[in-house]
């Protein structure tokens, strides 16, 4: 008898492990009727998803067709190491935009555990690891000793930042920093006359233009505008208020970006050849005019107000034109510029947000931007057909004559190409300045010590989907990365893909990414990460579209619109 | 005494909530969207709509007021629109810095001033009243950015290499992180006013290491905190030694002075016992409004030296229209003032039994 329940308390219990499944543990497993992945319960409550005895179950992004007006229509994981992305027209500029750091990958979870606003804590894949944000004070980052690529030589990077040129040189100077950034012009011959400083020339392709808009007489006549592009001396303008580096511009786009440079380089200063177009226009006097601007520093334009009054009196000089300088209020300014409302001369510049030449000539001339007026049919035409042309060397020859339309309607003519400066300790390795994105410090060297980097100001926030300041690009630059990045000379090169490659059609991209790449929080880089990242930026419902500002901007303005944007 | 302060403290809700409701209105008048400031240049319209709607200025003016005010009443200055973070905590991250700076500056600016004033007054019209009052004429027409980049270029990098050498800006060294005190007691706070307070005093680097003994990061502080220190104590340390001399003048003048002298008090007695009390109930009144003035106007001074208080705070939430900010801020410094003043009404009590509070 008591044999016979022993027996059955065995069979009971042999029953009751078959029934769970599992004889070892504690789990509770459930399997997808057709082979799905399968997803272990662990008794802590945790899931983990059994990736290796199941097929990849890769999440996509479909924004449901092209009417939102936005330029990608989907992105999926095909694999773990595949993304597809389907756009809704040919873009040439699709990696240059792609390497821009407001699109870097952090992991799934992460976002969902921060709500989508990872503003202080993003974990990335860079070459440095993000200690901590001491606000107001300093950004700490460690080297990424898992790090994919090359490990960094020193241990310790530090971020810091102060507002005026003086003040970071001073920090240079005594040896409290490595690097400073953003010197100003009066500056470069304190650096170049220290032995133990280093000057770093900043080849930022940016251009400064003078624009009219054709609505407003005199300006609606062609020959007045070429007269004017004419009659400026453009290299005195250089010479005088432009820092070393600088130069004219022959061309809207910077020769630095491929095909920027083709066609007829802008007139030459001719100041007998404008009088005698001004004349052929009626105006053999001159005419009244303002020149309106903003009182902003920028790389491309040092000193505005100086540079309106240099303007001011060569047309006074050269042509007979009385111009009233107007100053305006920044947002004033370029609300009334961009609403095609500005009458007489505007003096403005434009900055890479990516390397290629239609983030300067489509913007501009593409036909959306009513601050020259009426844009000729024949640029439009021209851009658009170079906006479809994925192949560089097909699109030389559109570039060449879109130049040269440009060249003779003349929205405007473009001044100088201006340079910006870094400096670092001659004791710093590799120290170098590349045109497009942060400076890259995990390529350089110290000599000893922790490397201290200061900048303007501080980062508002380390989530860079949501921000559009260059400081904070610049702190998550170090810590995150997208499929693509910039180069040490504005190339775009892979980074979290080996390789992103168009179709036939160059409507769909297939990205190979790299394998074996760990975030900074010992998680797996895989496909989901990338759609997970692009959805919580891209997709206005997406539950996790929280970011800072919520406006994700830079996903707004490069991909066309939002999905599902109200 | 106590129904005096409660009657003042009543007469400063007024003068708050006419802070507040000014600094909203003129904020609105203020050319520059918060949109284009923040999202940049390039932001569309539509993304300053949507961007409007979600931080409420699409609503009218008398609406946003009325929303701010009431929370504002409960101690919720809202969230900067630039950080998403609520104010009050940046309010507890960088009024610390500035505290402390006030505090040292004011510190120095007494123990300098006062003294200076004193001898001065003590050596009328002789070779010490001359250098003393040249020195504090020099010192309150001093632009305290420039007297700021002078001291940094020379301590920082003039004197580098020598133990006289000084950091030029921060609070610390790069790199240096001090525990909070809390952490360093091994007491456990969880949220709520405690752990408030307790964060706000561990912001203050240099009381925050004194008090849990971490020495090293400590005396580091103490050198960040020199150069700032002594830049900001200059127009104050002007005006009280002006201020102590010539009161101290108008009361050796007066014939108790005379009357103590010819009792026999020896010079330093009378200084001490007899004018020094009486000449002080203006000097207090100058270093009350110093105070004050030492909170808000610490502007320059953290600029040049890179100090994340109140003034760097303030520039940049102008800079970048972060309303909020820029509203919770100019409350706390309009809030303190009138603290201080109130203090300083009722030392004159102390330091002049004739004062009658009542």
């Amino acid at each position: 008898m008591k044999r016979m329940r022993w027996l059955a308390l065995v069979a009971v219990l042999a029953l009751v492990a078959a029934a769970c499944g599992d004889t070892e543990g504690g789990d509770d497993t459930t399997t997808t009727a057709d082979g799905g992945p399968t997803t272990t319960a662990a008794t802590d409550g945790t899931t983990t998803s059994v990736d290796a005895e199941t097929p990849f179950e890769g999440l996509a992004l479909d924004s449901g067709g092209c009417d939102y007006g936005g330029k990608i229509a989907s992105i999926e994981a095909t694999a773990e190491t595949e993304v597809v992305f389907t756009l809704c027209s040919e873009d040439p500029a699709f990696l240059a935009k792609l390497a821009f750091i407001p699109f870097a990958v952090q992991p799934a979870e992460h976002l969902e555990a921060t709500g989508g606003s990872p503003l202080e804590n993003p974990v990335g894949t860079g070459p440095f690891v993000l200690d901590e944000w001491s606000r107001g004070s300093e950004i700490v980052y460690s080297a990424n000793q898992d790090y994919w690529g090359e490990v960094p030589a020193f241990d310790t990077l530090v971020f810091r930042w102060r507002d005026s040129s003086t003040a970071r040189i001073t920090e240079l100077t005594s040896g409290n920093a490595d690097f400073i950034t953003n010197l100003a012009a009066s500056d470069y011959a304190t650096i170049e006359g220290d032995a133990n400083l280093q000057l770093l020339v900043d080849e930022n392709p940016n251009v400064f233009y003078v624009g009219f808009n054709n609505l407003f007489p005199p300006f609606d006549d062609v020959r007045v505008r070429q007269a004017i592009a004419m009659g400026v001396d453009r290299q005195r303008i250089i010479d005088t208020f432009y820092p070393e580096g600088s130069a004219v511009a022959d061309y809207f786009t910077p020769c630095i970006i491929e095909n920027a440079c083709e066609g007829e380089p802008f007139y030459e200063f001719d100041p007998e050849g404008a009088r005698a177009l001004l004349a052929e226009a009626g105006f053999p006097d001159g005419f009244e005019t303002t020149i309106k601007l903003r009182d902003v520093f920028r790389v491309y334009l040092p000193e505005p107000v100086a540079v309106a009054e240099d303007i001011r009196a060569q047309l006074a000089e050269n042509l007979g034109i009385e111009a009233e300088v107007i100053v305006m209020e920044s947002g004033a300014f370029i609300e009334e510029n961009a609403s095609g409302q500005q009458e007489g001369i505007h003096l403005l510049g434009w900055g890479a947000d990516y390397p290629h030449v239609t983030n300067f000539l489509d913007f501009h001339f593409g036909g959306g931007n009513p601050q020259f007026g009426e844009m000729s049919p024949d640029i439009v035409d021209t851009l658009a057909e170079g906006a479809r042309t994925v192949d560089p060397a097909a699109a030389q020859p559109i570039y060449e004559q879109a130049n040269n339309l440009i060249r003779e309607f003349v929205p405007m003519f473009p001044v100088a190409w201006g340079a910006a400066a870094d400096a670092a300790l001659a004791t710093v390795e590799n120290a170098a300045v590349a045109p497009v994105g942060a400076p890259q410090f995990a390529t350089m060297n110290p000599g000893d010590g922790d490397f201290v980097f200061v900048q303007n100001a501080e980062p508002i926030s380390l989530f860079c989907a949501d921000e559009t300041d260059g400081e904070s690009l610049s702190a998550c630059e170090q810590a995150l990365e997208g499929l693509y990045g910039y180069g040490p000379n504005g190339e775009v090169i892979p980074k979290l893909a080996t390789e992103c490659a168009p179709d036939d059609t160059g409507l769909v991209w297939t990205c190979a990414l790299r394998e074996g790449v760990t975030f900074h929080d010992g998680s797996t880089f895989d496909a989901n990460d990338v759609v997970t990242s692009w959805s919580v930026g891209l997709d206005a419902s997406h539950p996790l579209h929280v970011g800072n500002t919520g406006a994700f901007e830079y996903f707004s303005y490069l991909w066309g619109a939002l999905i599902n944007a109200e | 005494m106590i129904g005096y302060i409660l009657r003042r403290l009543l007469i400063a809700i007024p003068v708050l909530i006419g802070v507040l409701v000014v600094v909203f209105l003129l904020l609105r008048l203020v050319p520059g969207e918060p949109c284009t400031a923040i999202l940049g240049e390039r932001a569309s319209p539509e993304a300053c709509e949507r961007f409007n709607a979600a931080n409420g200025l699409n609503e009218p003016v008398y609406v946003q007021l009325a929303i701010y005010a009431g929370s504002a009443i409960t101690g919720d200055f809202g969230e900067s629109i630039r950080f998403s973070r609520p104010v009050s905590q940046i309010i507890i991250e960088r009024l610390p810095v500035t505290l402390e700076l006030a505090g040292a500056a004011l510190t120095a600016a007494v123990v300098v001033g006062i003294p200076l004033g004193i001898a001065a007054a003590r050596r009328h019209n002789t070779g010490v009243d001359v250098a003393a009052m040249t020195f504090a004429n020099v010192g309150v027409s001093m632009p305290i950015f420039w007297l700021g980049l002078l001291l940094a270029y020379l301590f920082a990098v003039v004197l580098l290499g020598t133990p006289l050498a000084l950091p030029p800006s921060g609070t610390l060294s790069p790199g240096s992180r001090p525990l909070p005190f809390f952490e360093v007691w091994g007491v456990e706070l969880s949220d709520g006013f405690l752990a408030n307070l307790a964060e706000f005093v561990s912001n203050m680097t240099i009381t925050n290491t004194l008090i849990s003994a971490q020495w090293s990061i400590f005396w580091d502080g103490v050198r960040h905190m020199i150069l700032p220190a002594v830049t900001l104590a200059t127009i104050p340390i002007a005006i009280i030694a002006r201020m102590t001399r010539s009161s101290l003048l108008d009361v050796l003048g007066r014939e108790y002075i005379r009357t103590a002298r010819a009792k026999g008090a020896g010079e330093r007695r009378v200084i001490r016992r007899h004018a020094l009390r009486n000449a002080m109930l203006p000097v207090v009144t100058i270093i009350g409004l110093q105070l004050g003035g030492l909170l808000g106007g610490a502007v320059l001074t953290e600029t040049v030296f890179g100090l994340a208080g109140v003034g760097t705070a303030l520039f940049e939430a102008i800079t970048a229209r972060d309303f909020p900010i820029i509203q919770g801020f100019t409350f706390v410094i309009a809030a303190t003032y009138v603290i201080v003043n109130l203090l300083v009404d009722i030392s004159y009590g102390y330091l002049d039994p004739r004062v009658r509070l009542e």
